[in-house]
């Protein structure tokens, strides 16, 4: 047989225009209303900070005579000090996704590799209880931490670390679950040489699934730091003092006066706000897309 | 280095499976045991019971005289090679190696020493900075055998680890990883499903089925004097031709009646098998191997009809699968058990219930299917197996 056998070479064919709009150019026209559609806000929003007292419907989308006063504000008043809440926030969120990974990840561990009375109970239940937003107990978590106050007053109602435990035991099914499925994904013969080799459950912890469950921990971390930084109604319940408040909660204080609402301080504090959440996204991004996806599918 | 000696143990896993079946077995210091039997017949159970990853449900074992029951498998002494390799993915190759000694807290010198050897032993050296993803599959292989190496481990537990090889590797790693053996003298405990394996690297092989112990002795022996059965079919490729067959001794004259077919036994044959006697005008297994069985008449073979149902030239010999008529053996007492069934349906090419059997030929033979052909077996070189229990009679 002497007979080359060609591949098929594809035709290229030339759309009319109403078959490229057809094909490929609606999806043009949607992805371009998305954008505008995310975009409006946030434009609105830099917009507002730049601007002289401006209102929800006045002003125009680029400032006239753009102004850094309502950073001055920001920063300015004893009564509503941004700087504090700032750091706060930072300090619960971080404190918050850390520790969420870190309690997370070892719930998720013990619930992929143990096989212990109660495991597949333990996790319809977390599941079950993740269906439920954490605001519907809200009264039982603030009486419990009236309580707390009275026994342990540096972790009870109105301090940062009281705070910052609600919100751990608020996160933990979620992310349990999405970490068990990333580790699952771990061939157990990992750990077993490792066991082998010598390691505690421990060092195959810390020093083997750890590592290589990465991508999926940062996911966690990010989320949870967002989630965190963007929470109103636990914060605003459980905290009262104005030097101990959080950003949502302070921020709200500017527009919730009927008859001065302080958009241009709002929307300076606010921009300010998504910095560090920007730059985290930026650091963890290119764990982001494998993490989301990597712990629902195995293979 | 040490011994290893199982007793009388068992595993029961919760949901009530007999994995492993009152198993008994010594392995000497410095010995190199192969654990062999069809999938499903408890060997890396075995395994990963001595290596503290299964719990033993019950009987102990003891390496170096020290009972291990109780013990996990990081305070065994022990170095296990996985079928996966299970390397650390986000370590280097000298990470992965000296893994195990950066657990035991040995200095750092001394890690990189004893990396740097184990690593020119296995010809790895220029490689030790790279991740386990970029290397080839014979290379993990290496690095997997380099975890074990590296350690001084009292035993080397390892679970197939050549069948994730391509078929020309595997022969290379075989030999490496019995030369190793040797030059190390660490007792080794190797399990595989494959019969090449099996009879070229070990000291002795045991063969397991269905949870249980079925013969435990050196690989030629072992091909040449199965215990039962089951051990006749598994080991040797193409296996044993076995059937039933009819037994008649009339002073010195011995014959066996196959089908409507006979075949006159030696002297010798009862000679060497007393028992054989005691077996007189009763129905016995016979077997026979493939390369006992000739295409040309000789002085001493027995010619026998048959019919060709496949024959497989494979350049050196042909391999000719035949039906002959008679009774042919259980497919479940040679199988694993489990997988009864499908063998059942593929074993026998549509030859309804005639024995089936395969001969090694001389090469550039030609054979067509349904060809009648006579076959000249060599009744000097027969087994004989009791009929109920299948063990040997000798």
């Amino acid at each position: 047989m002497s007979a080359v056998i060609e591949a098929p070479v594809p035709r290229k064919k030339h759309l009319t225009f109403r078959q490229w709009v057809g094909r490929n150019g609606w999806r043009h026209v949607v992805a371009w209303g998305a954008i505008a559609l995310a975009l409006f806000p946030v434009l609105w929003m830099v917009s507002a900070a730049f601007t002289h007292d401006p209102s929800i419907s006045s002003g125009a989308l680029i400032p006239t005579q753009p102004t850094l006063e309502n950073f001055q504000t920001l920063f300015s008043n004893p009564d509503q000090p941004y700087a504090n809440w700032y750091i706060n926030t930072i300090f619960v969120a971080a404190i918050a996704a850390v520790f969420t990974v870190i309690i997370a990840a070892g719930a998720a561990y013990a619930f992929s590799r143990f096989r212990f009375k109660g495991r597949k109970v333990g996790l319809m239940f977390l599941l079950l209880v993740q269906m439920f937003p954490q605001f519907l107990a809200l009264t039982a978590i603030y009486i419990i931490m009236v309580n707390i106050g009275d026994v342990f007053p540096a972790i009870g109602l109105d301090t940062l670390p009281g705070l910052i435990l609600v919100y751990l035991g608020g996160a933990l099914g979620v992310n349990a679950w999405l970490i068990k499925g990333f580790f699952d994904t771990i061939p157990i013969e990992i750990d077993e040489s490792a066991k082998v080799d010598g390691a505690t459950h421990g060092q195959v912890f810390w020093g083997i699934i750890m590592p290589l469950a990465v991508p999926v921990l940062a996911v966690v971390g990010l989320l949870s730091f967002i989630g965190t930084i963007n929470e109103f109604i636990i914060a605003s319940a459980l905290i009262q003092t104005p030097s101990t408040k959080t950003l949502a909660v302070g921020l709200q204080g500017f527009i919730a006066n009927q008859y001065s609402e302080n958009w241009g301080p709002f929307t300076a504090g606010a921009l300010l706000a998504a910095i560090p959440v920007v730059i985290l996204f930026f650091l963890l991004q290119r764990f982001i897309v494998s993490g989301l996806t990597a712990g629902s599918v195995k293979g | 280095m040490a011994d290893l000696v199982l007793d009388k143990v068992d595993k029961v896993y919760d949901n009530g499976f007999h994995a492993v079946k009152d198993l008994s077995l010594d392995v000497v210091d410095g010995e190199f045991l192969v654990l062999v039997g069809p999938s499903g017949c408890g060997k890396s159970t075995a395994l990963r019971m001595v290596a503290g990853l299964e719990d033993i449900t019950d009987g102990t074992v003891a390496i170096g005289g020290r009972v291990v029951n109780d013990i996990g498998p990081r305070d065994r002494n022990i170095a296990m090679v996985f079928q996966s390799y299970a390397l650390y993915p986000h370590m280097t190759v000298a990470e992965n190696i000296g893994f195990g000694l950066a657990l035991r807290h040995e200095q750092k010198q001394s890690i990189k020493d004893k990396v740097a050897r184990a690593a020119s032993l296995l010809d790895l050296t220029s490689m030790l900075t790279r991740k386990p993803k970029q290397l080839s599959g014979g290379q993990r292989q290496r690095v997997a055998m380099g975890r074990a190496i590296v350690r001084d481990a009292e035993l080397f537990l390892m679970d197939e680890p050549l069948s994730n090889l391509d078929a020309k590797l595997r022969v290379q790693m075989r030999a490496e990883i019995a030369g190793l053996q040797r030059e190390m003298g660490t007792t080794t405990v190797y399990v595989t499903h494959d019969q090449v394996e099996a009879m070229t690297m070990g000291h002795r092989v045991a063969v397991l089925r269905l949870g249980e112990l079925q013969q435990v002795a050196p690989p030629q022996e072992l091909y040449d004097n199965p215990d039962n059965v089951f051990v006749a079919g598994f080991i040797g490729t193409p296996p044993m031709t076995l059937f039933h067959a009819g037994l008649t001794i009339d002073g010195d004259s011995v014959r066996l009646k196959v089908g409507n077919q006979e075949i006159p036994l030696p002297r010798e044959v009862l000679d060497e098998r007393p028992s054989l006697r005691a077996h007189n005008n009763t129905e016995v297994i016979a077997g026979i191997r493939p390369e006992d069985i000739h295409s040309a008449a000789a002085e001493g073979l027995v010619p026998l009809n048959a019919t060709v149902v496949l024959a497989e030239a494979l350049g050196s010999s042909v391999h000719v699968t035949f039906a002959m008529e008679g009774q042919p053996v259980d497919e479940s007492r040679l199988g694993s058990g489990l997988a009864q069934e499908a063998e059942e349906d593929i074993s026998r090419l549509g030859h309804g219930q005639d024995i089936q059997g395969t001969a090694i030929f001389p090469p550039r033979l030609h054979f067509a299917t349904d060809e009648a052909i006579t076959i000249h077996v060599d009744p000097s070189r027969m087994h004989f197996f009791e009929l109920e229990s299948g063990i040997a009679i000798r």
